[in-house]
């Protein structure tokens, strides 16, 4: 959990609440500062020129060694290099490891050094700006990297400022200035600061010089919104300085025409900097297999070496002493650990050099990949998606849990003011009512005021409240105001008050100015007790301008009801509205006032004045000191505020659903609220049951839990269609030791579970607590502040760059625009990038374990010396060179099946999810594919060449005659395998695979004639003259790595057949370009039967689905369309999805009309079929038809007769024998389903053949069908008639209302 | 990326996206490579599709093995030239030490390699203050039995067969790697300050007459050099040539081999042996290949079948999506 706190740094109340503060600041306590004015010498902090580079020139070599040896393979290289050193040690030289390491070594070191380079002219860029500081009495441009502390700055408008500084003066009148913030918190409103009146008016050279005194504050920190000083200025008081006087570094001037200021904090002391912060470092799972292999195969490397050794030991015994032609050494000298040290080396490849690499480079292009997804570009704000880390893309791919925020994730967060209830009566339009507008629009509620309603003055109050209690910021254009809020509650509520004429026209430092129907008014503000979600509240002290004092109160209905005086009225009516706007997923805000005294007041100001020059604990003392005056207060009425859901959000929720992701929302919203949300984005559902947990006791919260764990009984563990509902303070209970077991045995049993009223430290918590108990993958989403600790502390974090600011986005892996891509985040990128890696790695595990176990055959048959059969360096550019290519092309270009079919089919996502093609038995299969691959690599050779007589001259040929022949071959075939490895070849695929394999043989060619001239590889002279002549390399060429292959694609296609995956049923229809028959479009052709026009599609590079994709994006409305109906590839027909109607077989536009076909007649003699329920009949391309077979839709017993439109092209007259070209069908049905064949001519329609699929009950995929052309051709009617035109139609009972109809286990 | 902060904020001035800010749209290229839509073959492999492929393999490789196999068994008739091998069996010429046991540089005439050999070439690199040329143990453990050839005549004469010495190393040896040190000196000349090797009688240059196949370009020395690959090795000795077209190179008789015997092999349990043999267009008699791919083809064949039946079974009962028609 300390991990996790250090990390919520976002979060300053909770942590405050929880004590954290202390602990977190305990490491680095900042100590308070002294600034003296005018003395800048006198003080000593940090310099203002920054520098984010990880690496200066010095510094870069340690520092990126120290790095790069820090992981552990590299370690183990540099290990094995040293080792190489010692004399007589190494069979392969004493550089062949050193050579490629250092390679790869400059390959990251050119990135690193490129990022560096990029992040040192940034930095330099930013240093070397100018700006204006008081020098020597006079104002001097200097740089920014030479402002000291203490400086007085001077800025001019639209500058960035270069410090966090104090506010002197300005040249607005009482001293305030504007700044834009959004570099800081991403809040896109300006923020208003205002200079102390007493030194409001030093604005000359002259004042500033002579001014004296010091300033001291707190020592840097994080928090943007705090700022805690005291001025000293000679002879005067002490002066409270607070965040409204801070000018922050990253901020910049606005409408302001200058601004001076006193330096504070400098370069990395300022707040921007502070919030700078290393984001943790998050390993995937699949890194962390990763790493366990290494270390299986580092295992295998010691057990290797150790039978060598012992075979070395074997082998010397047989002869008692070396044979005398091996030179005699002395033998003490070749001890056992010698020779471990031998084979270490000789083995140590088994270890892939290149992996780290490899792997660095192909995640770096899939977060490319990621950021250049055009579908993951949101117009709204021109955002795209961004992969903050390329740690986790594989990640992506195997989420379980998902926990979102609701706020501005699932919901736009864009707040429209739609109800109200005033005075114990609600206005604003019936639930309903659907309209387009979005905004309150009760005529009511002004007629009452109008017509002097008795509620009339309460109304008055209640809309006054909302122009004046808020810290918006009304900006003039022309006629127009338009307000800059900081929070979108605010503004929609001060936007629906100008609606309903009051308007809130201006704001000064000190009064707010309204016009209420059409009269001005002006507040003076007194006191503004800010809003923090501790409070839950904000309060405004006024004077009205009838001069009485007044404090407006609005807040969250809880803290309001516990402050209502007892002579409040509507309390109950209130009340029961409250709970009406919630259940329609309205925010609510409760609006309360109370009258002061000029008594009380003044008592109250003493102690405000006091708690707010407190340094120590400042914000605390204040928010005590607020609530001693928010008491009784008088009940006005509440508000209602909509946040629309985001766009296809259901549609996401749905589909993620599918992918069996579990879906928590931790909101800390109300329960009400967050119920309703949960219903309209389809997490629940109407018939789900729903179990609610909310408790006040620790008690009450087990026996809940206990009583719900019991009932539930042998469900426990299993997913259930069930909801659980849990609110904040009874998940505090239940998070307790003795219940966090079972409330998460309960939790985990619920297909949703919603989560409302969690503060932010609750959020991480949960998401903590479910990581560590079901060790799946999580994944948290959110948008705001609240959610930066659950992103943290989640697996993989996801921010949505939205309306409440950077906080989220900056502490995330990954960044996109709306909840709705995370379909695309997920079920593309995470599924890709998931086979994309696992392939990869395990591919480049196979091809070391085939290369270099075949020194282990070669060890038998030199008496296990340790002599190696390739030429040294061919050994150490295998990694690098020649099979380093294939690994790239899997790991960037691999796909599984296209995008479309991952979006139209989630359950495909499972196969990442389970991670079952990637864990430590798939290693071992993997290697134990490669160890018989590299068997039949050596001896197969080995064999052929027994005699030494294979070539034509007669010469006889030598060890590394052989070595060439098996490495020729090793690398022909692991290409190969990285070819059988592909799911989908592109151009780069063929490239790597083909050119690797020339790539060796034409350095075979070039390296076998570089001696004597270069003098390296004297033992490859002539070698490749003698390999390419021989036959016997060339028969061998052909049949080794066909050995080799040829059972893996046995395998591979034995498996494929009998256990077909959903995946390769997909694939299946991908590549024939089949249609697919999916229910639930069916149904809303039916349902907008006068609708379609015909799409175009096929044009786009990226075939049918790509254009399909687009088209239905324009659609109106929320269908779940987007990527449904598989294209045709070659079809001149329109896709499937929107022909609902009979078309003839060869030419969709060859029927003018179509006839009406009979179709499902079973019990026919003719026919075969048997046991069927009546007719139907569908006419084609009519409306009529369309309506009768929407109303065979309503009756249930009547199969709906579905036709299809098969893609075929074929003689019309022929018989099925002249079929020219094959194509496929895919009719994917539920239900009891039939398939049938029809002719038809000018004069009548014939049932050729029906198929019946029974329904293949339960977890099974859909019945479906396969039918080959001899059956069809066996039928009772085989041959068409002249004339005749074919039709394929597919009926399936109504089965369920599931309509998914792929493979639904 | 580890630090969030980004210089270029503050210079550009505003977050990533300035809503209603710039109006350079960040929309990503639509291009087949970054949306990840580049034309691709998606291989299916099921029994189905992969069947042909079976088939072929074996109908081709039966054929091309059983071709093979009858050329390989063909060999015997003693027709064209004749090759006459030594063979060693149990001879570890593959062992780390004595591989690396040579210098390369020295075999290629380099002066300074010469006279100070590699340390590789330890313990056979000097002896008596001289160097060892040619160093190491390969050199020092060159095969020096000799083998003559007699046809046994009529009258129980014996008329030797003539044997080639030259021709039997690969080109690229002769002409490149092996070469004699510099200069036009007698070649005794050029290998002054060198010794012979431990276990050899003579010297280097003295290994032929012929000027063309002494000292480090001899042809049974280049032979011998190049280490074999397993322990029982043959290494080509003699060529008998063909004289005419009428008459068969070795015609049918008795022959008499005469051994002088040098070289011990029974302390490490080694057989020698001498082989005689014919070439074809594909070496030497070795019926492996021919087999092995008689073998596959039928292994490829069988697979074919079994996959036929696998897929006849599994079409109709499947629940593949599909219909052919």
């Amino acid at each position: 959990m300390s991990r996790t706190c250090s990390l919520l740094w976002g979060l300053s109340d909770v942590e405050e609440k929880m004590g954290l503060r202390q602990s977190l600041q305990g490491a680095d306590v900042p100590q308070a500062r002294t600034i003296y004015l005018n003395e800048p010498l006198r003080n000593t902090f940090c310099e203002n020129s920054i520098s984010t580079a990880k690496y200066s020139k010095w510094s870069f070599l340690p520092r990126y060694l120290y790095l790069q040896f820090s992981k552990t393979a590299n370690a183990f290289f540099l290990f094995i290099t040293v080792l190489q050193q010692i004399p007589d040690v190494s069979p392969t030289g004493k550089y062949t490891t050193l050579v490629p390491l250092l390679v790869i070594l400059v390959i990251s070191g050119i990135k690193e050094i490129v990022e560096d380079y990029k992040r040192h002219m940034a930095d330099k860029l930013v240093n070397s700006k100018n700006t204006i500081v008081l020098r020597q009495n006079a104002w001097q441009m200097i740089l920014w990297k030479e402002v000291n502390v203490g400086d007085i700055v001077k800025a001019t408008n639209g500058q960035f400022l270069p410090a966090d500084m104090v506010l002197i003066s300005s040249s607005e009148p009482q001293a305030t200035c504007f700044v834009a913030t959004s570099n800081l918190d991403g809040e896109t409103n300006l923020k208003i600061r205002q200079a102390l009146s007493e030194t409001a008016a030093m604005k000359t050279e002259k004042q500033l010089s002579s001014l004296s005194g010091k300033i001291k504050c707190e020592g840097p920190n994080f928090h943007f919104n705090s700022f805690v000083g005291t001025l000293y200025l000679n002879s005067e008081s002490p002066i409270s300085i607070g965040p409204d006087q801070i000018l922050l570094r990253g901020t910049q001037l606005k409408n302001t025409e200058w601004i001076l200021g006193i330096v504070v904090y400098t370069g990395f002391e300022t707040k921007f900097m502070q919030n700078a912060v290393k984001s943790p470092l998050k390993r995937s799972k699949v890194e962390k297999v990763t790493n366990m292999q290494i270390l299986v195969l580092f295992l295998l490397l010691l057990v290797m070496s150790l039978v060598s050794c012992v075979g070395a030991i074997l082998w010397r015994d047989r002869y008692r002493a070396e044979p005398w032609y091996i030179g005699k050494k002395d033998y003490d000298y070749h001890s056992f650990g010698f020779d471990l040290l031998v084979f270490i080396i000789l083995y140590h490849n088994l270890i892939p050099i290149s992996l780290l690499v490899t792997l660095e480079i192909v995640k770096y292009i899939q977060a490319l990949f990621i950021n250049w997804d055009e579908d993951m570009h949101f117009k709204g704000s021109n955002v795209c998606a961004m992969a903050r880390t390329s740690n986790l893309n594989e990640e992506l791919g195997q989420v379980e849990y998902l926990f979102s925020d609701k706020t501005g994730t699932l919901t736009c967060n864009i707040m429209t003011f739609k109800k109200c209830s005033v005075a114990g009566i609600m206005y604003g339009q019936s639930p309903c009512s659907i309209s387009d507008s979005y905004e309150f629009n009760d005529p009511a509620l002004l007629q009452n005021f109008e017509n002097d309603h008795p509620t009339r003055e309460y109304i008055k109050e209640f809309l006054t409240l909302l122009c004046v209690c808020h810290t918006v910021f009304p900006e003039r254009e022309g006629n127009n105001i338009s307000y800059q809020a900081s929070s979108p509650d605010e503004a929609a509520l001060v936007k629906g008050a100008k609606k309903l004429g009051f308007v809130f026209t201006a704001r000064m430092p000190n009064s707010v100015t309204i016009e209420a129907m059409g009269e001005e008014l002006t507040f003076e503000i007194l006191n503004v007790l800010e809003f923090s979600s501790n409070r839950k509240r904000m309060s405004i002290i006024v004077r009205t301008p009838e001069g009485q004092l007044r404090l407006y109160c609005k807040g969250a209905d809880s803290v309001i009801y516990e402050r209502l005086s007892e002579n409040s009225l509507f309390v109950e009516e209130t009340l029961v509205h409250l709970e009406n706007f919630a259940k329609e997923g309205l925010r609510t805000l409760c609006v309360a006032y109370t009258d002061l005294t000029e008594i009380e007041y003044e008592q109250w100001l003493v102690m405000y004045k006091k708690a707010s020059t407190v340094v120590q604990d400042r914000i605390q003392s204040l928010e005590d000191c607020y609530d001693r005056i928010e008491q009784k207060f008088l009940l006005l009425g509440a508000t209602a505020i909509e946040d629309r859901l985001q766009a296809r959000v259901p549609e996401t929720i749905t589909s993620l659903l599918k992918a069996n992701i579990k879906i928590w929302v931790l909101t800390g919203d109300k329960q009400e609220t967050a119920i309703n949300i949960a219903y309209s984005c389809k997490l629940l559902s109407g018939e789900m049951p729903r179990i609610q947990l909310n408790a006040n006791s620790l008690e009450a919260t087990q026996q809940m839990i206990n009583q719900n764990c019991q009932d539930l009984g042998a469900l426990l563990g299993k997913e259930n269609d069930l909801a659980l509902i849990v609110d904040g303070k009874t998940l505090k209970y239940a998070l307790h030791v003795e219940v966090k077991k079972s409330f998460l045995n309960l939790a985990l049993s619920c297909r949703t579970v919603l989560c409302c009223r969690l503060s932010p430290l609750q959020k991480a918590e949960i998401v903590d607590v479910v990581k560590k108990q079901v060790k799946a993958i999580t994944l948290a989403i959110g948008d705001g502040a609240n959610d930066v600790g659950m992103i943290q502390t989640a697996h993989v974090g996801v921010g949505i760059s939205g309306n409440e600011g950077m906080l989220a986005t900056n502490n995330s892996d990954y960044a996109i625009a709306q909840f709705s891509y995370l379909e695309k985040l997920l079920l593309v990128h995470g599924t890709w990038n998931y086979f994309r890696v696992t392939k990869c790695i395990l591919y480049c595990f196979y091809k070391n374990v085939v290369l270099y176990i075949i020194e282990l055959w070669f060890a038998i048959v030199n008496g296990f010396s340790g002599q190696i059969i390739f030429e040294r360096w061919c050994i150490s550019l295998y990694n690098v060179i020649f099979t380093s290519l294939p690994p790239f092309t899997l790991g960037i270009f691999e796909r599984c099946c296209s995008q479309e079919s991952l979006l139209r089919y989630p359950q495909l996502y499972r196969i990442s999810q389970t991670g079952d093609i990637f864990n430590i038995k798939v290693l071992w299969i993997q290697s134990i594919n490669a160890i018989v691959h590299s068997f039949i690599l050596f001896w197969l050779p080995a064999k052929m060449l027994e005699h030494d007589m294979v070539s034509q001259g007669g010469y006889t040929t030598d060890y590394l005659f052989l070595g060439n022949f098996i490495y020729t071959y090793v690398v022909v075939t692991v290409c190969l395998k990285a070819g059988l490895e592909t799911l989908s070849w592109n151009k780069f695929t063929h490239f790597a695979i083909w050119g690797s394999i020339m790539i060796w043989l034409g350095f075979f060619a070039v390296y076998s004639s570089l001696w004597p001239t270069v003098a390296v590889a004297p033992e490859m002279t002539g070698q490749v003259n003698m390999a390419l002549m021989c036959p016997h390399f060339w028969l061998g060429f052909f049949i080794v790595p066909i050995v080799c292959l040829i059972q893996n694609v046995a395998w591979k296609s034995i498996r494929n057949t009998c256990h077909r995956t959903l995946l390769e049923d997909v694939r299946e229809m991908e590549s024939s370009g089949v249609q697919v028959l999916r229910r639930d479009s069916a149904r809303r052709w039916l349902e907008t039967q006068d609708a379609p026009e015909v799409q175009a599609h096929g044009a786009r590079a990226g075939g049918p689905g790509a254009a399909r994709g687009e088209a239905r994006r324009g659609r109106a409305g929320r269908s779940s369309a987007r990527w449904e109906g598989v294209g045709v590839r070659a079809g001149c027909s329109p896709p499937l999805t929107q022909s609902r109607r009979i078309l003839p077989v060869r030419e969709a536009n060859a029927t003018p009309d179509a006839p009406p076909v009979e179709c499902g007649t079973p019990g026919h003699p003719d026919l075969g079929g048997d046991g069927v329920t009546g007719f139907e009949r569908v006419g084609a391309r009519t409306d009529a038809g369309a309506t009768r077979a929407l109303e065979a839709r309503h009756r249930p017993s009547l199969p709906l007769c579905t036709p299809l439109q098969p893609q075929v092209s074929r003689s019309a007259a022929g018989g099925y024998g002249e079929r020219r070209r094959r194509s496929k069908l895919a009719a994917v049905l539920r239900g009891d389903a039939q398939l049938g064949l029809l002719e038809t001519n000018s004069r009548r329609t014939r049932l050729l053949r029906v198929w019946k699929f029974p329904d293949s009950s339960g977890g099974q995929p859909a019945s479906s069908a396969g039918v080959s052309t001899h059956t069809m051709r066996s039928g009772p009617q085989g041959r068409l008639s002249p004339g005749a035109q074919l039709w394929v139609f597919a009926c399936e009972e109504r089965a369920g209302p599931r309509t998914h109809l792929l493979a639904d286990p | 990326m580890a630090m969030n902060y980004n210089a270029k904020d503050e210079v550009d001035g505003g977050p990533p996206c300035p809503p209603g800010g710039t109006a350079k749209t960040r929309r990503p290229d639509n291009t087949a490579f970054k949306q990840q839509r580049l034309p691709a073959w998606q291989p299916i492999l099921t029994a189905g599709t992969v069947l042909p492929t079976f088939f072929i393999i074996g109908l081709i490789f039966i054929p091309i093995g059983i071709g093979i196999f009858v050329t390989s068994n063909n060999i015997r008739e003693i027709e064209g030239n004749v090759f006459m091998y030594y063979g060693l069996s149990n001879f570890y010429q593959n062992h780390r030490r004595y591989v690396k046991s040579r210098d390369d540089g020295q075999l290629n005439g380099d002066p300074s390699a010469l006279l100070n050999p590699s340390k590789e070439c330890e313990p056979y690199r000097r002896n008596e203050d001289k160097s060892i040329a040619p160093c190491g143990a390969i050199a020092n453990s060159m095969f020096n039995d000799t083998l003559e050839l007699f046809q046994v005549g009529n009258a129980s004469d014996l008329m030797p067969v003539p044997l080639k010495k030259k021709g039997i190393a690969w080109w690229t040896d002769k002409n490149v790697k092996f070469r004699n040190p510099p200069g036009t000196d007698p070649l005794a000349e050029r290998f002054k300050g060198t010794t012979k090797p431990v276990n050899w009688v003579k010297p280097v240059y003295m290994l032929d007459s012929d000027e063309d196949n002494n000292g480090f370009i001899n042809e049974d020395f280049i032979v011998w050099m190049r280490t074999a690959a397993l322990p029982t090795f043959r290494k080509l000795y003699r060529l008998i040539e063909r004289r005419n077209d009428l008459h068969p190179t070795l015609p049918a008789g008795r022959y008499y081999l005469n051994i002088t015997y040098n070289y011990p092999v029974h302390s490490f349990d080694g057989r020698k042996r001498m082989i005689l043999s014919t070439i074809s267009w594909m070496g030497g008699k070795n019926p492996f290949l021919g087999i092995a791919y008689i073998a596959i083809g039928s292994i490829s064949f069988l697979l074919g079948v079994v996959l036929l039946v696998i897929n006849h079974k599994y079409r109709n009962s499947s629940n593949t999506a599909d219909i052919t028609i």
